[in-house]
């Protein structure tokens, strides 16, 4: 598959997807979330998309108390049931954070990405620990 | 451009019902061009919305609507507005407006016409080229999941599925397809969508709204699969041969998720042609082109050619001092005229002497008496009373014995109170007062240029 090359998808996309969510204000007041699984921030812009990058970095909660470190893998840009990396991770949270770090910065894979990466991670695993008490909230970004 | 060789394999799909014959060799298909052609989502949305009007069917309000009456106007001096007003009489529609758009029961303004132009012509060219871009846009799995299909479990995309789907019968049997190939998701989101309607719409016949799931494409004519996918919730079917705009990128959106037979993916590329070779099909036809043939921006430039002829990155980013003001800082005006330093240092040399000069002149001018001042002050009142006694005596003896000047030694009788010292003292200030005062008065004189004083006095006969 000649992939269609990032920006062009970016460009495509941007406008309107079914991921975006634009919140507080209209017109060029508001601001623009993305609710697609693959995307760090959850901000609607090219360098934290999840569709518009080939190389993506996802971090999601997973089953009792996991986290999932998920990459895509760039050869396999056109088969979405076996695109990505899962590894679970159930590890206090130091090792944790030093897998991430290694699989997005460290190996060169997305070292921009590490700040994002790593912040996903403490919040994912605090949202775990609290997990107990209080109304679940409800993930929306699937996946 | 594209050799056969040259084109990226797709796999095929196989179902439970394939035969386990086939090599992995025979169960790919190489990738038609079509998927390979120009995204163009401006043309797509454009072309989707003037296909869509082709659908319509003409409403209007009836021609006679609001002029079945023979009302006239009653004209002026009746005490009512000069709407054409219903004749006759006997009923409550007697005297009524009539005609008018603002008259109860009178024609709407501008009554709709069923001859509106309905419907779009599009060049041909624009269609396919439409058309051409959603097939390529499908292939994407960004897009295809931008638009908001499940396809997370979805072997590859272009989604191509074995012939044996084409003799499917029963639909649980295609329900089972759909399960297998990873597409059962996507079905399952469109079924739990359905929902009434928000609005009039309702009402009018569409009550129901849905999501979009899978587009199944086949090749055979009167393929079974027909009538076992097509009452799936979500599910649509096309033949390749008859591929529609309005099921490939529903609401101008591109990206639908499509489902191949094996059959009908292999026939694209006579459908539609390669780049180089003219469609069988469509007279004269040749896959659009896109503007750019490599769009990846980045790969261009982090390319070997363009990074050796680029600058290096500008890593200090200079930035603009402030603008400091040389009439109030020094050291700004002498970076702009040296010689200010040297000629400010003359200006506040000469001003300091011409102090000083002004000084000097004023001090001779004036001598102060501070010795005298500073013990009268010290004095009682009584001593005080014969100090001023005596001075004023003094002052007026002085000024008697003006023609013969002061001659040291005379005596005033005097209480013994006072110092000789302070007598002395008092006496010399008196004379240098007294003289000070005639010298004043010459000068008065001179400066009045009034020459004839001296003649004047001996008039007076007033001897001094």
């Amino acid at each position: 598959m000649a992939t269609v090359p990032g920006q062009l998808i970016w460009e495509i996309v941007k406008k309107n997807n079914s991921f975006l969510v634009k919140e507080f204000g209209n017109g060029t007041a508001s601001v623009k979330f993305s609710k697609e699984p693959n995307n760090l921030y959850n901000i609607h812009s090219f360098k934290h998309s999840g569709l518009a990058n080939k190389k993506t970095v996802t971090i999601q909660p997973g089953k009792d108390q996991t986290v999932v470190l998920a990459t895509t893998k760039t050869k396999k840009q056109n088969k979405p049931s076996t695109l990505l990396n899962k590894s679970v991770m159930k590890k206090e949270f130091h090792r944790m954070a030093k897998a991430v770090s290694n699989q997005v910065c460290d190996n060169y894979y997305r070292p921009d990405l590490k700040k994002a990466a790593l912040a996903r991670l403490s919040v994912v695993h605090r949202s775990l620990k609290v997990a107990k008490s209080g109304s679940k909230k409800r993930n929306r970004q699937s996946s | 451009m594209s050799a056969a060789a040259a084109r990226p394999l797709v796999t095929v799909q196989s179902l439970e019902s394939d035969m386990a014959t086939d090599g992995a060799a025979a169960n790919s298909v190489p990738l038609p061009d079509v998927m390979r052609a120009a995204i163009r989502p401006d043309i797509v949305t454009f072309v989707h919305g003037q296909i869509s009007k082709n659908a319509r069917q003409p409403y209007a309000v009836s021609n006679r609507a609001g002029h079945q009456t023979s009302a006239e106007s009653w004209g002026t001096g009746r005490a009512v507005s000069r709407i054409p007003r219903v004749a006759g009489g006997g009923t409550h529609r007697a005297g009524q407006g009539a005609f008018g758009n603002m008259c109860r029961g009178g024609r709407m303004f501008a009554p709709t016409k069923i001859w509106r132009r309905w419907h779009r012509q599009v060049n041909v060219t624009q269609k396919r080229h439409a058309v051409v871009s959603a097939i390529a846009a499908s292939a994407v799995p960004s897009l295809v999941l931008a638009r908001g299909h499940k396809i997370e479990e979805v072997p590859e995309l272009p989604l191509v599925v074995s012939d044996a789907a084409e003799a499917v019968e029963k639909t649980s049997a295609a329900l089972k397809v759909l399960k297998q190939i990873g597409a059962h998701p996507d079905a399952e989101k469109a079924k739990d969508s359905q929902a009434i309607r928000a609005g009039k719409g309702k009402a009018r016949n569409r009550r129901y709204v849905s999501r979009k799931g899978p587009l199944v494409v086949y090749g055979n004519e009167g393929a079974k699969l027909v009538k076992a996918f097509r009452n799936i919730p979500g599910v649509e079917i096309a033949h390749v041969s008859r591929l529609n705009l309005l099921k490939l990128a529903p609401g101008g959106h591109l990206g639908r998720f499509v489902i191949w037979t094996k059959y009908a993916f292999e026939k694209l590329d006579s459908i539609y042609g390669t780049f180089d070779k003219v469609s069988e099909k469509k007279n004269g036809y040749v896959l659009p082109r896109a503007k750019m043939i490599n769009a990846d921006l980045a790969r261009i430039i982090n390319s070997d050619e363009v990074q050796s002829v680029v600058k290096p990155i500008k890593k200090e980013v200079k930035k603009a001092p402030l603008k400091k003001n040389p009439l109030k800082n020094l050291n700004v005006m002498l970076k702009l005229n040296p010689y200010a330093k040297a000629a400010k240092r003359m200006a506040l040399l000469a001003e300091a002497q011409r102090v000083k000069a002004k000084q000097d002149k004023l001090d001779k001018k004036r001598k102060p008496i501070t010795k005298i001042i500073t013990y009268f002050c010290c004095l009682s009142m009584h001593l005080r009373f014969w100090v001023y006694l005596y001075f004023i005596g003094s002052l007026l003896l002085v000024s008697q014995s003006r023609a013969s000047l002061m001659q040291p030694g005379w005596k005033l009788p005097c209480p013994v109170y006072l110092s000789h010292s302070v007598i002395c003292l008092l006496q010399e200030e008196a004379s240098a007062i007294n003289s000070a005062s005639k010298s004043w008065y010459k000068t008065m004189i001179s400066d009045s240029d009034y020459t004839e004083f001296e003649n004047f006095t001996k008039w007076l006969g007033a001897s001094q």
